[in-house]
């Protein structure tokens, strides 16, 4: 069941943004809109600002091209090619320090596995943790390319990380089998991420910026608790903490590193991205300030697939013309939805949490 | 002081088209087409070499509901970089050629 809450949560992430896309990219009949276009639309939406011109013109060469096939080829080039453009400076700096985590995370894991000879299916699970591993590196780049989300969303995650470990006093022994009280559950599933994009909302100045700040710290706290985790079990091995008496010493080694990569890659990063976007686009819809804001992605979609007529060039890297922003405004239906989505999932994980504690008593 | 790393063999081949007819816009997919490029190596290495200014770029207006297209074509620096070319590879001095702007770290 728990492993089941980060998926329903994702899924409703993937649907409100896919929503909020398509209210802020007008369709127009008039222009190709298939889903090679969707796509790399996307993708570009990802650059960062300075980068935006090359989506558009990546965007522009596509609406050029006929034939489904190259299409199709055409486009998912060029967004694979948006995705892994990497950023630059500090945002830079952050991306290589996430994958030295990720990358040390990894080897730590192998040089386990290896060290206690456990068997083929640990690899294939090793195989599942790189993915994971990879797949949140790489968008930890896409976010930190965005300005101003490094620092709190680092911090933000070191602040995530600290308060999960904190009920294990932040020694080996502990984290690998701490009991955690309801109160102090509650606190890190759902106040904490509250509490990271609310703040993050108001230091962005909108949603778009509290959101990407709340995923990035949740992915960098998975990350960094699932190095220190690892790193545990490394230590320790089968000592630490009493375990079944039954259990040989691979058997209680695998054990701990499939429930440090269950909760530390998987349930952790999911869930409090999710609590923490949630919490950001309900604080820019009560804050006064921030409900009329720009979104900072709409900004920078690339608008060329609406429709340009073109009249002269502004510049290398600027469209001819560009579409007019929309900006979002207030929608109490909307606002209300969200309300209840977020209170449907705190709901979720209170009965999860709860029934956690219960069944382990 | 920066460095600016070597260019591929794909983006010298990229230069090289351009080189071809230097005056002339390109477009690029048709750039893409012609070094047997795929779009997601072509653009960085467009990216690339706009950023060390030896490719500039500008837009066509668009056409109906065809939209605004992005245009290519070597620099004055780009040109040189490209005429420097053979006795630099032959003679691995091509990290020496004067380039005249790094912006790559901006990337």
């Amino acid at each position: 069941m728990p492993i089941f809450i980060p998926l329903m949560c994702l899924l409703g992430m993937g649907v409100a943004r896919f929503r909020g896309y398509a209210r802020v990219v007008p369709a127009d009949p008039a222009v190709r809109d298939d889903v090679p276009v969707r796509l790399l639309r996307w993708a570009a939406g990802l650059l960062s600002a300075q980068r935006a011109g090359w989506g558009q013109a990546m965007l522009g060469e596509l609406g050029h091209i006929d034939g489904r096939g190259r299409r199709w080829r055409f486009a998912a080039g060029c967004a694979g090619a948006a995705l892994l453009l990497a950023p630059s400076g500090r945002a830079a700096a952050a991306v290589w320090a996430m994958t030295v985590a990720a990358a040390g995370a990894a080897g730590v894991y192998a040089a386990t596995i290896v060290r206690y000879r456990l068997g083929a299916g640990d690899w294939v699970f090793a195989a599942v943790v790189l993915v994971l591993l990879a797949g949140y590196t790489l968008v930890a780049s896409v976010l930190l390319r965005q300005p101003g989300v490094a620092l709190p969303g680092l911090l933000g995650g070191l602040f995530i990380a600290l308060t999960w470990l904190a009920p294990a006093g932040y020694t080996f022994y502990d984290v690998i089998a701490s009991v955690t009280p309801l109160w102090a559950v509650l606190v890190q599933v759902i106040a904490v991420p509250v509490l990271v994009g609310v703040a993050g909302t108001l230091r962005g100045g909108s949603a778009a910026a509290g959101r990407r700040i709340a995923r990035l710290a949740a992915i960098s706290a998975g990350l960094y608790i699932f190095l220190y985790g690892t790193i545990a079990v490394a230590v320790l091995g089968a000592g630490g903490p009493p375990g079944d008496p039954n259990w040989t010493v691979s058997a209680i080694v695998d054990d701990r590193l499939g429930n440090n990569a269950a909760f530390y890659l998987w349930f952790l990063p999911l869930t409090t991205a999710a609590i923490g976007w949630a919490a950001a686009a309900a604080t820019a819809r009560v804050h006064p300030r921030l409900a009329t804001t720009v979104s900072s992605t709409a900004a920078s979609l690339p608008l060329m697939a609406a429709g340009l007529a073109a009249e002269g060039s502004l510049s290398p890297m600027t469209p001819p013309q560009q579409a007019e922003r929309p900006v979002h405004v207030r929608n109490w239906r909307r606002t209300a939805r969200l309300a209840l989505t977020c209170a449907a999932v705190a709901a979720i994980l209170i009965l999860t949490a709860a029934g956690w504690l219960i069944s382990g008593r | 002081m920066q460095r600016n790393r070597p260019l591929s063999a794909q983006a010298i081949s990229v230069l090289r088209a351009l080189a071809a007819d230097p005056a002339r816009w390109r477009y690029g997919y048709d750039v893409a087409t012609e070094v047997h490029l795929k779009s997601g190596s072509l653009y960085p290495i467009l990216v690339r070499l706009a950023d060390r200014g030896l490719l500039e770029t500008s837009w066509e207006p668009g056409r109906g509901s065809r939209p605004p297209r992005h245009l290519y074509r070597l620099t004055l620096a780009g040109r040189e970089y490209v005429a420097a070319l053979p006795a630099a590879r032959a003679s691995g001095v091509g990290r020496t050629v004067p380039r005249p702007h790094n912006r790559w770290s901006e990337a």
